[in-house]
């Protein structure tokens, strides 16, 4: 007999477990009643943008969070939001420069004029040897749009080089597309308040509940006065299970059964012949397109009964006032486009556009998915929406910033056309900013040999992601609590984040940073900021006139109303939620432009080695690259690791190691089986680095128009695994390990309970 | 806030005897034990009283408690563990480890925060002290009497028996005539920390009761400070305002022998209970009976303890005693299940 | 019966854990979460049931019965508190005597835990941590008038059977009107028929 302990209580599972302070020892919590600040913000994850306050001690410091009745939450936060907080003063981040001559060698930490100057030094020697084009640059959409802005000038102005990217690009990009050639306006058409007066809401390839869960109020909020709700999703969501018509279709089938939903509006002439009549250019291509779709033959592309088909169409079709939002899971495809061009095409052709409760959305999956796309950190915009390609464009925007048009470089490649261009030592140095490729790049060891080979690599993060452990200089810059600037959430709602504290010792905002390498690279007088207001300033200047307007919208007005939709013309015009309301679109026509969609099977072709479809995506805990989330003790309580949900009809019992197997890499996780997904699918989310990592696994395919890479299909086949691969610690810097309280149960080989997390009963 | 309902009559009735019994054994051992009261101080009569005030309030309160199903049966069990001549024989050092642990060193205090544990050591060792002194001297039981009349050298007398004599101007002599002193000093840290943590600590501020919480803490501060007072006067002010602190002291210090049975000084006198529950599942545990869910195979608790539970929920006439064989997740589960099959699937 | 209480529909529930992590985030016990989030129908449907405490009413709270240190009180307005910490002696009884599953147990502390319906809340007029960060409206709090202001129509109950017992609660579960009469299912399984044990 094992040494009885002298307390020998027993506690059945679930009741006695409180190691989730979300990795702060239970005991070191408290709130002390002696003066606390709320601080009105939001959220720094995904693009719903949900106010909240975060609370602030007498020492200035963030120590909570507390729920904020703001217009597009209304208190209610998902457990990221809950959690946001606990990066501010986390043990793991970064706060001082870190340098290495080589990655042979360790980090170490440098002041920051050692980093910023290696930095200019380096840019110097690869421009002058290479031409400005071998260096690039990427930014991210989590970004404020004032530091998108920034991004997009410095790679113009200072570095003057084509490449400039972002990772919107593995993201949103399609939508955009799509909303460019439709509309000649990139957003989406209705405010989040619309879903709530509309009768039929057909969501497609989005995960509202587990990616966007604060928006099912809106979701619920429409059925609770009688709406019907479509999923379209290979997996049975949480939004899907009670959802009254669920199309578990074959991944990669989506234009399909879209051109086929067509087809039966137009048979059983349920179309609305005045409003595509008169507002639409294109109509009888779409229409004849769509007429070779009919609902047996999508049915058996797609795996779905032919008369489910016909019952969406009609329930869509019929409702009074209908809206159809999506997100990736129909963008991610290398006809993303045409699969958002396929919606789009099916709201216009029932007249479902421009109204209160009908209309169209896509939703951005970061925080500032809509606002990072908008003012010229992708390859081929500049401030304003403004085409690179367009002289007059190009023009207004040289004045603006005070260059020659001459200087002004043309328009680049894609983020992972880019990787390519880094393998090929077309690009010899990269300046990353808040993104981590490693992670959610398809096709992971492409992107790790493009990495490799560059000569410079220099990343700006506050905590260190994957791929700022693999670069030459870091910088340890702001969270998004210690600066302010604006973000546009899903409904292009530009609102205002405050800054709660002040950054740690040695850390500095994306903003210094960008100006003071700006300055080194000689072009200081055009990088002379004192922070995001002075930015924000130029920005609306810069964006005076165009489509995506903000000349109208001030700091002052946003904190006074709690956020403004552009296109916002004047200071006091009220901003505009819905679009389309006057039947005219951006193009100069007015017209909405519909466009002929065919169906093509997606680029990893099946073969009886890989005849399963694997598909990828998120949970709840867990926010993209997963370098924020996988740090917070609550978070990796709730997900720790990745598994593979399996239907039971492969012979899998929960837990046992299934390798997946595609042509591009291997990789075993535990068994999530469930009867919630397609027998003929798999599904892995993405957060986790390799050997956890889904993009090891992904094809790196991509859209021709918005270069969009094909996360959500690739073929597979699954066997029986050896091991289960162990969930890596998040690198910290040199001399640190990743916070151990918040890391306890990342080994855990197990698959949770649910893919929304663990069960509280569940945890160790 | 409701306490449980008020004892039924059989219940006070046999309490008001249990009161009187020990009270009445109280007073019988202050007359013998000072001496057929040769030794006992008319002045300290006050406190005396609230002893056996004290001693009625803790008795008829303790058999009220032990008479509700659920503490009958577990003080029963604990004591039956207790006395159990196989536990001893192979676990003897069980029972003093876990006093010592639980009663004494209070480790699962440690657990909620150290800075409570500490205070509340301070508390508790200082006020053991203050009543390991008082109590015998309130009694009549102790005596120091000087052959000299008033120093330095002195006996100590138990029961008048000698114990030993000491010179009050030595470092032994100066501690036998300052333990009181010393027991304020730790008590005033620990109960100032524990009213500062009440008016800042919003855990603590939740669901907080004047009378129940700030009281008890109030009166510790106002008995040690008073005490310490008293020193004070006797030392530096030649007797200036003695008379009226100590009627000061007197009065805090009976009304909070009066409130022990009734606040939250009654947890003194309750707590010995947990070291009974834990030679209970310690014995059961030994014998490696240990219950597992119905359902899942998961440990609940040992099995003579869930079997003690359904019986004290059966004395109860909570009718879902069975219910106790399943584990609270599988309860849940159950529960989440049958809504699911016999309420509503979905979102309708 | 039902004044402001919670009431709990999981039908509406996406099983985000959102009110876990809240839970956390209240003062009265910051860092610890006494809320439960299970998903039962495992394997089948990602369907999920958030578990607040019931506030039983009838019985009157069987965990402050069972309890042998009268550590579990009752307020006026029927809110089942957590474990007085004074008189706690963490013997679990409330854990396993409760009919839903709810109390937790900190071992090393000797002490029990559970939802207080956030008292430090609710004692300003505001709603406990769950039901205000909760995404879909699952956990609910307000009257019930409250409630059907905003879903027309809905119906509660606010009793569940337990075999033969039948054990009133001060928080509710949305139920289908034609379901309205009946108690909901506590989910005690049938474990004997005709004499026969189908355990």
């Amino acid at each position: 007999m094992n040494r009885l302990p002298l307390d020998p209580s027993l506690a059945p599972p679930g009741t006695r477990n409180f190691r989730d302070a979300g990795g702060i020892p239970a005991d070191r919590w408290r709130a002390d009643q002696d003066g606390e600040t709320l601080v009105p913000t939001h959220c720094c994850f995904c693009g719903v943008q949900c106010g909240m306050y975060l609370r602030v001690d007498k020492g200035g410091k963030v120590f909570g969070v507390e729920p904020r009745n703001h217009d597009i939450n209304r208190m209610r936060l998902c457990p990221k939001g809950i959690n946001a907080y606990q990066q501010i003063n986390h043990p793991d981040r970064l706060t001082a420069p870190l340098l290495r001559r080589s990655r042979d060698e360790p980090f170490r930490e440098v002041s920051w004029e050692e980093a910023l100057d290696h930095t200019a030094d380096e840019v110097r020697r690869i421009q002058a040897a290479h031409g400005n084009d071998a260096f690039g640059l990427l930014g991210g959409a989590s970004l404020f749009s004032e530091k998108t802005y920034l991004v997009g000038k410095f790679a113009r102005v200072a570095l003057k080089s084509r490449h400039v990217d972002y990772n919107g690009r593995l993201c949103m990009v399609s939508a955009a597309g799509a909303n460019k050639l439709a509309f000649g306006i990139d957003r989406a058409a209705n405010p989040f308040s619309d879903i709530l007066l509309t009768d039929c809401l057909l969501i497609a390839g989005s995960n509202v509940g587990e990616c966007f869960p604060v928006m099912t109020q809106y979701v619920w909020g429409a059925r609770d006065r009688g709406a019907s709700l479509i999923v379209v999703d290979p997996r049975e969501t949480a939004i899907a299970r009670t959802a009254d018509i669920h199309v578990a279709l074959k991944p990669g089938t989506d234009s399909a059964f879209f051109n086929a939903l067509l087809h039966v509006v137009i048979k059983e002439e349920l179309d609305d012949e005045a409003y595509v009549g008169a507002h639409t250019t294109g109509w009888e291509e779409v229409r004849d397109k769509a007429m070779e779709y009919p609902p047996e033959r999508a049915a058996e592309i797609c795996g779905v009964p032919a008369a489910q088909i016909v019952e969406v169409a009609r329930t869509f079709a019929r409702a009074p006032k209908a809206m159809a939002w999506h997100a990736r899971g129909i963008e991610h495809h290398s006809q993303g486009v045409e699969n958002c061009l396929s919606v789009i095409n099916l709201c216009v052709a029932t007249g479902n556009l421009g109204k209160p409760g009908a209309g169209y959305g896509t939703i951005t999956g970061q925080g500032n998915g809509q606002g990072g796309r908008e003012h010229g950190q992708k390859a081929d915009l500049l401030p304003g929406g403004r085409s690179i390609m367009n002289v007059e464009h190009r023009r207004q925007i040289c004045e603006i910033w005070g260059i020659e048009e001459s200087e002004l470089p043309p328009a680049g490649t894609s983020m992972m056309e880019m990787v390519h261009q880094m393998r090929r030592q077309e690009i010899r140095g990269l300046i990353g900013i808040c993104n981590n490729p490693f992670v959610s790049l398809p096709n992971y060891s492409t992107v790790k040999e493009g990495y490799d080979t560059l000569e410079f690599h220099a990343q700006f993060d506050f905590f260190l992601s994957e791929t700022a452990a693999n670069a030459h200089v870091v910088f340890p810059v702001t969270t998004w609590a210690e600066d302010e600037g604006v973000m546009a959430n899903a409904e292009a709602r530009v609102v205002k984040h405050n800054k709660a504290q002040e950054p740690p010792a040695g850390v500095r905002t994306d903003t210094w940073v960008i100006c003071q390498l700006a300055q080194r690279l000689g072009a200081g007088d055009k990088f002379a900021f004192a922070g995001s207001r002075e930015v924000f300033d130029e920005l609306r200047t810069a964006s005076a006139g165009t489509v995506n307007d903000y000349y109208g919208i001030t700091y002052e007005r946003l904190e006074e109303t709690g956020g403004i939709v552009w296109p916002c013309p004047s200071t006091d015009h009220p901003g505009t939620p819905r679009l389309f309301e006057d039947g005219r679109t951006a193009h100069p026509d007015g017209k909405i432009h519909m466009q002929v969609v065919e169906w093509h099977p997606p680029m990893d072709p099946y073969d009886d080695e890989h005849p399963l479809s694997l598909t990828t995506g998120r949970t709840v805990a867990h926010f993209l690259s997963g370098n924020q989330t996988r740090r917070l003790g609550a978070l990796v309580e709730q997900t720790p690791r990745p598994w593979v949900e399996v239907h039971p009809s492969h012979g899998f019992r929960n837990g046992d190691p299934v390798r997946v197997v595609t042509r591009r890499g291997r990789e075993v996780f535990p068994a999530l089986v469930t009867e919630a997904i397609r027998p003929d699918t798999v599904f892995i989310p993405y957060h986790w680095p390799v050997p956890t990592a889904a993009n090891a696994l992904t094809i790196d395919a991509l859209d021709p128009r918005s270069k969009i890479p094909e996360y959500k299909v690739c073929a597979c086949r699954i066997e029986p695994g050896d091991r289960i691969a162990e969930v890596p610690a998040p690198p910290t810097a040199p001399g640190q390990v990743a916070y151990p309280a918040a890391q306890v149960s990342r080994t855990d080989p197990l698959p949770p309970t649910s893919p929304q997390g663990r069960g509280t009963a569940e945890r160790g | 806030m409701t306490e449980p309902p008020a004892a039924k009559p059989a219940v006070a009735l046999r309490a008001t005897a249990a009161g009187t019994a020990v009270s009445l054994l109280l007073i019988l051992a202050i007359v013998f034990g000072s001496r057929r009261l040769k030794d006992f101080d008319s002045a300290l009569l006050p406190y005396a009283c609230a002893t056996v005030f004290l001693a009625f309030g803790v008795a008829y309160r303790y058999t009220v408690w032990i008479s509700s199903p659920g503490a009958r049966r577990l003080f029963r069990q604990g004591w039956r563990s207790l006395f159990s001549a196989a536990n001893f024989r192979r676990a003897p050092t069980a029972l003093p480890r876990m006093a010592a642990t639980y009663l004494g060193f209070q480790k699962f205090l440690g657990a909620r925060s150290h800075a409570r544990w500490a205070a509340h050591q301070l508390i508790f060792w200082g006020c053991l002290l203050a009543a390991a002194i008082t109590l015998p001297l309130t009694w009549g039981w102790f005596t120091f009497t000087s052959s000299t009349g008033s120093g330095p050298g002195y006996e100590m007398r138990i029961w008048g028996v000698k114990i030993l004599g000491f010179d009050s101007l030595n470092v032994l002599g100066w501690l036998m005539f300052h333990g009181l002193d010393i027991a304020a000093v730790l008590v005033i840290p620990g109960a100032s920390y524990f009213l500062w943590r009440r008016m800042k600590d919003r855990g603590a501020i939740t669901g907080q009761r004047f009378a129940y919480d700030l009281v008890p803490l109030i009166l510790l501060i106002v008995i040690s400070v008073t005490g310490l007072l008293l020193t004070f006067s006797s030392i530096f002010l030649h007797g200036g305002g003695y008379e009226f602190l100590a009627v000061l002291h007197m009065v805090s210090v009976v009304l909070t022998l009066i409130y022990i049975p009734f606040g939250k000084f009654f947890h003194i006198v309750q707590r010995p209970a947990a070291v009974g529950m834990q030679l209970f599942k310690y014995t059961a545990r030994q014998d490696e009976q240990v219950f597992h869910c119905r359902r899942c195979g998961q440990p609940v608790d040992t099995a003579p303890y869930v079997e003690n539970l359904r019986g004290t929920m059966r004395d109860l006439d909570l009718g879902f005693d069975a219910w106790a064989e399943y584990c609270p997740r599988c309860k849940r589960v159950l529960r989440g299940t049958a809504y699911l099959a016999h309420v509503k699937k979905g979102y309708k | 019966m039902m004044g402001r209480t919670i009431f709990i529909d999981p039908g509406r529930c996406i099983g985000c854990q959102a009110c876990v992590s809240a839970c956390r985030e209240c003062d009265s016990h910051r860092g610890k979460s006494m809320i439960h989030l299970d998903y039962p129908d495992e394997g089948h449907s990602v369907a999920s049931l958030p578990t607040v405490c019931m506030h039983c009413e009838d019985p009157v709270a069987p965990c402050a019965e069972v309890c042998p240190a009268d550590a579990i009180l009752v307020t006026a307005d029927g809110v089942v508190q957590q474990a007085d910490t004074t008189r706690c002696i963490g013997c679990a009884n409330c854990v396993n005597a409760c009919p839903f599953g709810v109390p937790k147990i900190d071992l090393q502390a000797k002490l029990q835990m559970k939802c207080n319906l956030c008292y430090d809340r609710t004692a300003y007029g505001l709603a406990p941590m769950c039901a205000t960060v909760c995404p879909t409206g699952a956990l609910f709090y307000g009257t019930v008038e409250e409630l059907r202001a905003e879903r027309p129509g809905v119906q509660v109950a606010d009793s569940f059977t337990f075999g033969d017992v039948v054990v009133s609660t001060g928080v509710a579960m949305v139920v289908p009107a034609d379901k309205v009469q009946w108690p909901v299912p506590g989910g005690l399984p049938i474990v004997e028929v005709n004499g026969r044990t189908v355990r």
